[in-house]
């Protein structure tokens, strides 16, 4: 009898303390038919992998992360990996440690198929080291029943701070977004260091948190405005295409202060076992067939012009779905750059702000 | 027995890997500055200064304290009733489906049961929509005390409720007997039997249940909302976004010695003869 307590005490007690490692076991296979694939979780269409698996008698092994910071973390445990996703500024952080491969081009045939507003993006404008996989902004999802469009449009950010949606917030718990959000609102670049810019944009923040009663959450944002729980949350086009296309009642607002452009982008880290079937795999992502699987099943805008504009137009999955297509070209949107000493500053900054009300 | 000694070298030689290593490398890190690496140790105090000089880190950490203190004072009001009448029911059969029951949850992960009481109480979740339903006002559940509270005690009460109840079973019934010969009514048998020799139970069911709380940085997150930091949070952010593992390392380091010193207090609360040393 009490062994038998024991074990189950001992099963308990192993299943939790292994609850925050989720699988991802160590594999050796080296074999030339073996690439290493490290993306974002649901990131990638339902039958891409399997498809490139078929074509080219290869061999993938698929591994996901949550967060840009977390992919680093892994690669400076060490581990390889012969594909990455990560984001601009992420691509930026590695190339200034050396740690990412120039492609050959000439093995990346299908890069004829991208959309001009995914070339020359300030962190590798001439895809030397990055190839885009997905590409979107930052923006307000609203309930079309309670929030006027026009009102939205109007005001951009500042309605984060109209008291008449005070408790009916949704904001990520991101210093990154949340400190773009108020330097944009007050009319400053999101990549400032100006010491002056960025109090201003902490007591911005400090003042919203202090009197909206805002939510700060993660992805739960997305089934949450997909079941209309909120008037307003800020949210990524590509999870926004999603809501709009589950909840009729909701619409899509880029703010007219400017807001922030990402391209995740698909590179090769230096150390990199199998270079060559990892270009073969970059390369298979940018046809039709795949980066429409990829589009149609996660809702991120593809780069593949062809796809982007099929999916987007009658017919098409993301049909009058406002999110599907990022604005390009407003002078005001910027693309994010990487700064150790300001990201550490921010993030201090964001709990200071998050924890400023007892 | 002099054989014996020879296996726990085993035993040494895992714990030294996989306990004292990694303690003294946060140690390393927490007392020197960043960027330099391990190898080039520059001693500092500097980390420290910052955690205290700040009053935002010590309120988080006053706050986590008290949440995990919430949450253990009541996994110990809910779980002693439980594991006592698990204890007292007849049958060993019974006992063991009554201990199933207990920790079959456990058995699911962690992430997930978590997750299911975010559909349970969130603004147009389960209970608010039985609620409209038969037409009383919603509440407000979900990003508040109550649901960070309750998510820590179901998650943790399994640990509280199997200590108290193997110590129990443990406890001699003849006492009781003894007891009930020279006259002691049911509640005193109980308060000057039962209760101190279960003591030890209560104990390692508030260490199993206190520690897991205080530092848990996943379900204040999930039903508490990103403005409900605590220490762990804090850890996680210095270590994944501020990339400043030192300070990391410092605040792991002060939270670390502040639960030695409760659970060393609660050690001294046992000792206590009277056995009525609170928690």
């Amino acid at each position: 009898m009490k062994k038998i307590i024991a074990l189950i005490v001992c099963a308990a007690m192993i299943s939790v303390t292994t609850a925050g490692c989720g699988g991802t076991g160590e594999n050796n296979e080296t074999a030339s038919n073996v690439v290493k694939v490290f993306n974002w979780g649901e990131m990638i269409g339902e039958d891409v992998i399997r498809n490139f698996e078929d074509e080219y008698d290869a061999k993938v092994i698929y591994e996901t992360y949550d967060s840009n910071e977390m992919m680093y973390a892994k690669l400076q445990a060490g581990d390889k990996y012969d594909v990455l996703v990560p984001s601009d500024y992420m691509i930026e952080r590695l190339l200034n440690e050396n740690a990412l491969m120039p492609l050959d081009k000439s093995l990346i045939t299908n890069i004829d198929n991208l959309a001009d507003e995914v070339k020359g993006l300030p962190y590798d404008p001439d895809l030397t080291y990055s190839v885009p996989y997905f590409y979107g902004s930052v923006g307000i999802v609203y309930n079309k029943n309670n929030v006027p469009k026009e009102l939205i449009e109007e005001q951009g950010w500042d309605i984060l701070k109209n008291t008449d949606y005070k408790g009916k917030i949704f904001m990520y718990d991101s210093e990154r977004d949340s400190f773009m959000i108020a330097l944009k609102a007050l009319g400053y670049s999101m990549n400032t260091d100006n010491e002056d810019e960025i109090q201003q944009a902490y007591e911005w923040l400090l003042d919203l948190n202090n009197t909206m009663e805002p939510i700060y959450v993660m992805d739960e944002v997305i089934d949450s405005m997909a079941n209309s729980v909120k008037d307003l949350a800020v949210v990524y086009s590509g999870d926004a295409s999603y809501i709009l296309a589950q909840n009729e009642d909701m619409g899509f607002c880029e703010p007219k202060q400017g807001t922030n452009i990402f391209c995740d982008s698909m590179v090769i880290p230096a150390n990199s076992e199998n270079p060559e079937l990892a270009h073969k795999f970059i390369d298979y992502v940018l046809t039709y067939d795949a980066s429409y699987d990829n589009t149609y099943t996660v809702g991120y805008t593809s780069p593949n012009k062809q796809v982007r504009d099929d999916i987007s137009s009658e017919g098409g999955e993301y049909y009058e779905i406002e999110s599907y297509i990022p604005r390009s070209g407003y002078e005001k949107d910027e693309v994010f750059h990487d700064n150790a000493v300001i990201r550490e500053q921010l993030s201090n900054l964001w709990i200071k702000v998050k924890s400023s009300e007892e | 027995m002099r054989s014996f000694r020879s296996m726990i070298y085993p035993y040494i030689i895992w714990s030294f890997i996989m306990i004292i290593i990694p303690m003294l490398l946060i140690a390393a890190y927490a007392f020197t500055v960043k960027g330099n690496s391990v190898l080039a140790f520059r001693f500092t105090l500097e980390n420290f200064r910052a955690f205290f000089a700040d009053s935002v880190f010590l309120k988080v950490l006053k706050r986590s304290i008290y949440i995990a203190f919430v949450t253990t004072v009541l996994c110990i009001l809910l779980g002693y009733p439980t594991a006592y009448i698990i204890a007292n029911i007849a049958g060993e059969k019974n006992k063991f489906m009554m201990v199933l029951f207990i920790t079959i949850p456990t058995w699911i992960n962690m992430l997930v049961r978590t997750y299911a009481w975010l559909g349970i109480l969130q603004d147009n979740g389960l209970v608010n929509t039985l609620l409209s339903m038969v037409g009383l006002p919603t509440l407000r559940l979900i990003h508040t005390d109550f649901a960070v509270i309750l998510g820590m005690v179901y998650n943790f009460i399994p640990f509280m409720v199997l200590q108290i109840y193997t110590s129990l079973t443990k406890m001699d019934k003849s006492y009781l007997e003894a007891a009930q010969d020279l006259g002691a009514n049911g509640i005193q048998s109980f308060l000057r039997i039962t209760l101190p020799l279960s003591f030890p139970g209560i104990i390692s069911g508030i260490t199993l249940v206190f520690l897991p709380a205080v530092s848990s940085f996943f379900i204040p997150k999930l039903l508490g909302g990103g403005q409900y930091v605590l220490i762990g949070n804090v850890v996680e952010n210095e270590f994944l976004i501020a990339g400043n593992w030192n300070f990391g390392s410092a605040i792991s380091l002060i939270m670390a010695i502040t639960i030695i010193l409760f659970m060393w207090l609660a050690k001294k609360a046992d000792k206590d003869p009277s056995g009525e040393g609170g928690v």
